[in-house]
C-alpha cells in the first residue's frame, strides 16, 4: 500500500510512543501492526527519522541492544509529542470524512 | 498524561545499556554518525532475517534490496542530514557562548571605567579624524569635474617662464588668431571655447550682492555637456560684436536664491554694468570650471573673441581662459603635440612668450590645495600611530594584570580555547565600540570643518565621508585593537601556569618580551608625537611670520571701487572729479586717488626694456600694469623707493591707449631689468600686440616697493608698472579711511553713487576683507594643525603615563622593601623615575629625526622659520620631556605614601 504523502512521520511519531526504539524496530513494528500492508523501503524510513531529528520532534541517542549491537535509538521529545496528536487527529478526521464520502449509499445524504 | 507514564515511555527495555551521547561538534563526526547508523541498522537487518533462516549472504542481498535504493544513495542522504543537524547545533551553541562571553566583557569593562574611556576615546579619535580629515582630502582633492565631458576637457596655457608653477599667472591672452588656428586645422580637438571673468552686482529688494559672471564663446557650455535646467543656453544669434551682451544664462544658485526658484524666471531681467539682460536660461549647479573664482559663476553671458584691447565688459580679449574637448580616445600628450605644431605654424601668435602647455581641467583645478593637504595626510598618518600605539599600550598593560587571573582560570579547568575565545570577544567589542565611535567623531569633525571652512574652498561645504577612508581607518584600528587585546591569551600561553602563579607571589619584575613591546611602543609614540608637534609648531611659526609680512602696502582701512562711467570724454573727465571731491569731502576720508587694491585688478601684458645706452633690449613676458594717479603711492601707502613721482600730465602722444611717458617700477622689475642700478631714466615699453606698431618708450622716474597679495608666501614679487591713468571709462579709485573698510564701504558707495544715477559702481573691495580672506587659508592649516598638536600631545600622555605608571606600580613591592630597609624615600623616587627616563631619551631623539625628515619636505610651506629650526625642536622635546618626567613622578610619589608593611603583606 502506498503511503499518502506525509503520513510517514506521523506513523514513525505513533510507533516511538511506546517508548524509544533504533530503526529496525520500527520498520518491524509497522509492519506487524499493519499486517504487511504498509511497504517501506527502509531508505525511505531512515529519511524520515532524520527529517523528524533536523525539527526535533525526536531526539537521537547511540546504546547497546539487548543483543550486544550499537544501535542508535529514537525517542519523541515533547514537541513531537504534541505534533503526534495534533497530526493524528487532524488525519483521523480526514480519513472519517473521506470513508463517510465513499461508503454513501445514495447520493442523497 | 501523568510525568510518570511518560518517563516510563521513555525508558528502554530490559537490557538496553545507554552509552553517553556524542555530540556531533564536527562534520567529520557527523559523517562518522550517519554511516554509524547506516552500519548499525543494516547489521540489525540482517542478523534477524538470518534468525529467521537466511543465510548470511543472502540476508545481505535482502537487506539491501529492502532499502530500496542503491546503499551509496541512502549514505549520501544520511550524511547530509546528519552535517545538517551538526550545522544547526553549532551555530547555536556559538550564539549562547557569544552573549556569554559579551556578558561577561561588559561587566569587566565597567569595572575599569578609567581604562575603557581612555581606549575607547583613543580609538575613537583616532578613527574619527583620520576619516573626517582623509574624507575632506579625497572631497577637495579628487573631486572629478561635475559636468558629463569633465574628463576631456584640457586647458592650453602659455607657460610663463616668471611665474612657472604658479597657475594664477599662466592663462595669457590668446590671440584670437590662434584660436582660429587651432579650430581650423585640429585633429585631435573636437571643439575649442574661452571665457573669462568678471564680476556684477544684483540688486535685489535693495540689498546689493557682489557676484561673479563669466564671459563665455556660444559653444561653452554645450562643450561640456551641460544642459540647462531651464529655458536654453547661448545661440549664435546671442552675441553682440563690439557691444555688451543682452542675455543671460544665471546659476541654479541665484536661481534659487534671488529668485525663489520661480518657474517664470525665463525673460526676467538681470543688471549688468547698469544695463538688464535679458534670463533666457537657469545652468545647474555644481559646475566647478576652473576660472580663477573658485565657485560657480553665477552669471553666464555669451560672448566672441576679438582682437581688440579695450573692449569692455562682455568681450573675451582679457585674459580669457581656453578650453579644449579632446576627442574621444585622444591623450593629452598627443594634443597637446598637435596644437603646438599649430601653433608654431602661426605668425606673432607666441604673443607674450612662453612655451605651450596643455593641461587637464581637473588637474588645474586642484593644483593649488596639494601640497597643503599632502601635509594634513602626513599629520593624520602620524595621529593615527599615536592612536594606535596608544591603546595598544594600554591593552598590553591591562594584559599583564590579568596574567595571573588566566592563569588561576586554566589551572581551574576552563579549556584555553575558551579563554582565547573570551579575550577575542572582549577586544572585538572594544574595538567595534570604538570604530562606531569613531564614525560619530568623524561626521562630527567633518561638519565643524565645512562649518570653519575659509573662503576659496567651499568645497568642503559638501565633504562627506568616504567609505574607502573609513574602512581603511577601522581596519587599521579595528586590527590593533584586536592584535593587542588578544595579549593575554598570548601570554597565557607563553608561561605554565605554575610559573605565573609563583612569579606573582615573589613579585619580580616583568616578563622580557612584554617589557620590550611596551617600551617600543612608548618610544614610537613619543616619537610620532615630537614630529608631529614639531611640524605643526613650524607651520605656527611660518605663518605668525606670514601675518608679519610686509605687503608693500597697508590695505587696513583702504577700500577699492571699480566705477564705470558713461558719456563723452569730456563728461567722463568732470563726474571722475567729482567723485573724487564727494569722496574727499567724506569725514573720515583721508585720501582719495586713482588706482586699484594691490593684487586686484592688475592688467596683464609683456614689457621690453632698453637695458643698456647701446640699445640692446630685455623682455619680461608678464607684468602687472596699475593705472594710477600719483597721489596713488601715499594713499594705499606704497613706500617709493628712489626718484620721484610722475607728472600727472605726462601723457604720451599715443592717444587714449598705452602708458604714460613717466613711470614707475617696482624693485623687482627694477633688479631684473636694470641689475647694475640704473633703473631711473630707463626706457621701457609695452611689448605690443601682435600685428600692432609698437608704442613708444616711456621713461622711469621712480621705484617704489614690491607690493604682495595677502597669504601669499613666497620671495618674489610680481613685476609691476605704475603708469598714470588714461581715462577710460572704467575707473578704479582707492579710498583711504579712519574706519576699517567694511564700514566704510557701503558709505563710500552711496557717496559715488550719489554724484550721477549714470555710475554704475562694482561691489567696493575693504581692504580688510582681502586682508582676512587672504590669510584665511593658512590660518585653517593652522589652526587644524594646532588642534591635531594638542590631541598627539594628550593621547601621547595618556599613553605614556599610563604605561609609566602602571610600570610603577609594579614596583610597589619593591619600593615598599627598600623603604622597609631604611633607603632615604626621594632615592628610591628618583630611581623609579630615572627607569623611565632612557626610553624618553630614545623617543626624543628618534622623533627628532622624524621631524628633520618631515620637516624637510615642509619646507615650501614655511616661511620665516626653517626647517631644523632650533628653538622649536628643543622647546618640544623639553615639553614630551617634561610630560615623561610628571607621569613617572606622581605615582612613584603615591608609591611613597603607601605604608611599606601593607605591600609586604598584599598579595
Amino acid at each position: 500500500m502506498a503511503l499518502l504523502k506525509g503520513t510517514l512521520d506521523v506513523l514513525v511519531l505513533k510507533t516511538l510512543s511506546w517508548g524509544p526504539m533504533h530503526g529496525v524496530e520500527i520498520t518491524a513494528w509497522l509492519e506487524s501492526r499493519s499486517d504487511g500492508k504498509i511497504d517501506v523501503t527502509d531508505a525511505a524510513l531512515l529519511q524520515a527519522l532524520h527529517r523528524l531529528e533536523e525539527r526535533e520532534l525526536i531526539a537521537a541517542e547511540w546504546a547497546i541492544t539487548d543483543h550486544g549491537r550499537r544501535a542508535r535509538y529514537y525517542r519523541l521529545t515533547s514537541a513531537g509529542r504534541a505534533r503526534l496528536r495534533a497530526e493524528s487527529t487532524a488525519l483521523i478526521d480526514h480519513v472519517k470524512t473521506l470513508t463517510a464520502i465513499l461508503t454513501a449509499r445514495s447520493a442523497e445524504t | 498524561m501523568s510525568p510518570q507514564r511518560d518517563r516510563d515511555r521513555d525508558a528502554f527495555r530490559a537490557g538496553v545499556r545507554r552509552l553517553f551521547k556524542l555530540p556531533l561538534f564536527t562534520r567529520a563526526a557527523a559523517r562518522a554518525d550517519a554511516d554509524a547508523e547506516l552500519d548499525a541498522f543494516l547489521a540489525e537487518r540482517i542478523d534477524r532475517l538470518v534468525l529467521g533462516g537466511l543465510t548470511p549472504a543472502d540476508a545481505r542481498a535482502e537487506a539491501l534490496r529492502r532499502l530500496g535504493s542503491p546503499e551509496a544513495d541512502a549514505r549520501l542522504v544520511l550524511r547530509r542530514s546528519a552535517q545538517r543537524r551538526q550545522r544547526h547545533q553549532w551555530l547555536r551553541q556559538a550564539a549562547a557562548d557569544l552573549r556569554e562571553d559579551l556578558r561577561i566583557a561588559v561587566r569587566r569593562f565597567a569595572h575599569s571605567p578609567a581604562f575603557t574611556a581612555t581606549a575607547l576615546l583613543t580609538l575613537a579619535f583616532g578613527i574619527g579624524a583620520n576619516t573626517a580629515i582623509f574624507s575632506a582630502v579625497h572631497g577637495l582633492l579628487l573631486a572629478p569635474l561635475a559636468f558629463p565631458n569633465g574628463n576631456r576637457i584640457v586647458m592650453p596655457m602659455q607657460e610663463n617662464d616668471r611665474y612657472r608653477g604658479d597657475s594664477r599667472f599662466e592663462r595669457r591672452n590668446m590671440a584670437g588668431a590662434l584660436i582660429e588656428a587651432w579650430q581650423q586645422r585640429t585633429h585631435t580637438v573636437e571643439d575649442i571655447a574661452a571665457a573669462s571673468e568678471d564680476m556684477f552686482s544684483l540688486d535685489a529688494d535693495g540689498t546689493i550682492d557682489t557676484l561673479t559672471s563669466a564671459v563665455v564663446t556660444v559653444n561653452f557650455l554645450p562643450m561640456l555637456g551641460v544642459e540647462p535646467l531651464v529655458g536654453r543656453g547661448f545661440s549664435p544669434g546671442d552675441v553682440v560684436r563690439h557691444g555688451p551682451p543682452n542675455v543671460a544664462v544665471i546659476s541654479e544658485a541665484l536661481w534659487r536664491q534671488s529668485y525663489a526658484g520661480r518657474s517664470d524666471i525665463v525673460g526676467r531681467t538681470v543688471t549688468l554694468d547698469g544695463r538688464p539682460l535679458a534670463i533666457i536660461g537657469v545652468a545647474p549647479a555644481g559646475l566647478n570650471i576652473p576660472l580663477s573664482h573658485k565657485t560657480p559663476p553665477d552669471m553666464w553671458v555669451p560672448g566672441a573673441l576679438t582682437d581688440a584691447v579695450d573692449g569692455g565688459t562682455g568681450s573675451l580679449d582679457i585674459s580669457p581662459s581656453v578650453f579644449a574637448l579632446l576627442r574621444p580616445g585622444v591623450s593629452v600628450d598627443v594634443a597637446s603635440r598637435e596644437l603646438e605644431s599649430i601653433a608654431a605654424g602661426v605668425p606673432h601668435a607666441a604673443g607674450l612668450g612662453g612655451r605651450l602647455r596643455v593641461m587637464r581641467a581637473q588637474d588645474f583645478v586642484n593644483a593649488g590645495e596639494t601640497r597643503a593637504l599632502e601635509v594634513l595626510f602626513a599629520a593624520v598618518g602620524a595621529l593615527l600611530l599615536i592612536s594606535c600605539a596608544t591603546v595598544a599600550n594600554l591593552l598590553l598593560a591591562r594584559a599583564w594584570t590579568r596574567q595571573r587571573e588566566f592563569a588561576i582560570r586554566g589551572a581551574l579547568g576552563a579549556g584555553r580555547r575558551r579563554l582565547a575565545r573570551q579575550v577575542l570577544t572582549e577586544s572585538m567589542s572594544l574595538a567595534v565600540a570604538g570604530g562606531l565611535l569613531g564614525i560619530g567623531v568623524a561626521g562630527l569633525t567633518l561638519r565643524v570643518i565645512a562649518a570653519l571652512r575659509p573662503p576659496g574652498l567651499d568645497r568642503l561645504a559638501d565633504v562627506h565621508i568616504e567609505p574607502a577612508v573609513l574602512l581603511w581607518t577601522l581596519v587599521v584600528s579595528v586590527l590593533t585593537g584586536l592584535s593587542f587585546g588578544c595579549a593575554p591569551a598570548f601570554f597565557a600561553g607563553l608561561h605554565p601556569v605554575g610559573d605565573v602563579l609563583r612569579r606573582e607571589m615573589r613579585g619580580g619584575s616583568a616578563g622580557v618580551t612584554s617589557r620590550r613591546v611596551r617600551s617600543t611602543l612608548v618610544v614610537l609614540q613619543i616619537a610620532a608625537s615630537l614630529a608631529l608637534l614639531v611640524a605643526s609648531g613650524l607651520l605656527v611659526r611660518s605663518f605668525a611670520a606670514l601675518q608679519r609680512m610686509p605687503l608693500g602696502f597697508e590695505p587696513r582701512g583702504l577700500l577699492y571701487a571699480d566705477v564705470l562711467i558713461a558719456g563723452t570724454r569730456e563728461q567722463r573727465g568732470t563726474i571722475r572729479d567729482e567723485i573724487i571731491r564727494h569722496l574727499q569731502s567724506l569725514r573720515d576720508v583721508t585720501g582719495v586717488s586713482i588706482g586699484v587694491m594691490p593684487g586686484k585688478g592688475w592688467l596683464g601684458g609683456g614689457v621690453e626694456a632698453e637695458i643698456d645706452p647701446e640699445g640692446h633690449t630685455a623682455d619680461v613676458p608678464a607684468l602687472g600694469t596699475i593705472m594710477m594717479s600719483p597721489g596713488y603711492l601715499r594713499v594705499a601707502r606704497i613706500p617709493l623707493l628712489a626718484g620721484r613721482l610722475p607728472d600727472s600730465t605726462s601723457f604720451s602722444s599715443l592717444g587714449p591707449a598705452g602708458w604714460s611717458s613717466e613711470v614707475l617700477v617696482n624693485r623687482a622689475l627694477a633688479r631684473r631689468l636694470w641689475p647694475a642700478g640704473r633703473a631711473i631714466g630707463a626706457h621701457l615699453r609695452e611689448k605690443p600686440f601682435p600685428g600692432r606698431p609698437p608704442a613708444p618708450w616711456s621713461t622711469v622716474v621712480g621705484v617704489t616697493s614690491d607690493t604682495r597679495i595677502p597669504g601669499e608666501s613666497g620671495d618674489v614679487a610680481a613685476y609691476q608698472v605704475y603708469t598714470i591713468d588714461r581715462l577710460v571709462s572704467e575707473v578704479p579709485f582707492v579710498v583711504r579711511t579712519t574706519m576699517s573698510g567694511d564700514d566704510a564701504a557701503p558709505i563710500v558707495k552711496r557717496a559715488i553713487t550719489a554724484v550721477d544715477p549714470h555710475i554704475f559702481a562694482r561691489p567696493i573691495l575693504s581692504g580688510d576683507t582681502y586682508l582676512r580672506d587672504g590669510l584665511a587659508p593658512t590660518r585653517f592649516a593652522m589652526s587644524l594643525l594646532t588642534a591635531f598638536g594638542v590631541v598627539a600631545l594628550a593621547l601621547a600622555a595618556i599613553g605614556l603615563s599610563g604605561v609609566i605608571a602602571y610600570s610603577v606600580s609594579q614596583r610597589t613591592r619593591e619600593i615598599g622593601i627598600r623603604l622597609a630597609l631604611g633607603a632615604d624615600p626621594s632615592r628610591v623616587v628618583r630611581h623609579v623615575v630615572s627607569g623611565g627616563l632612557g626610553l624618553v631619551a630614545l623617543g626624543i631623539a628618534l622623533g627628532a629625526a622624524a621631524a628633520l625628515a618631515a620637516t624637510r619636505a615642509l619646507s615650501s610651506m614655511l616661511y620665516g622659520v626653517g626647517a631644523a629650526d632650533p628653538p622649536t625642536f628643543v622647546a618640544i622635546a623639553l615639553l614630551v620631556g617634561a610630560i615623561a618626567l610628571v607621569a613617572s613622578y606622581v605615582p612613584a610619589r603615591r608609591a611613597l605614601r603607601i605604608d611599606p608593611a601593607e605591600t609586604l603583606r598584599a598579595d
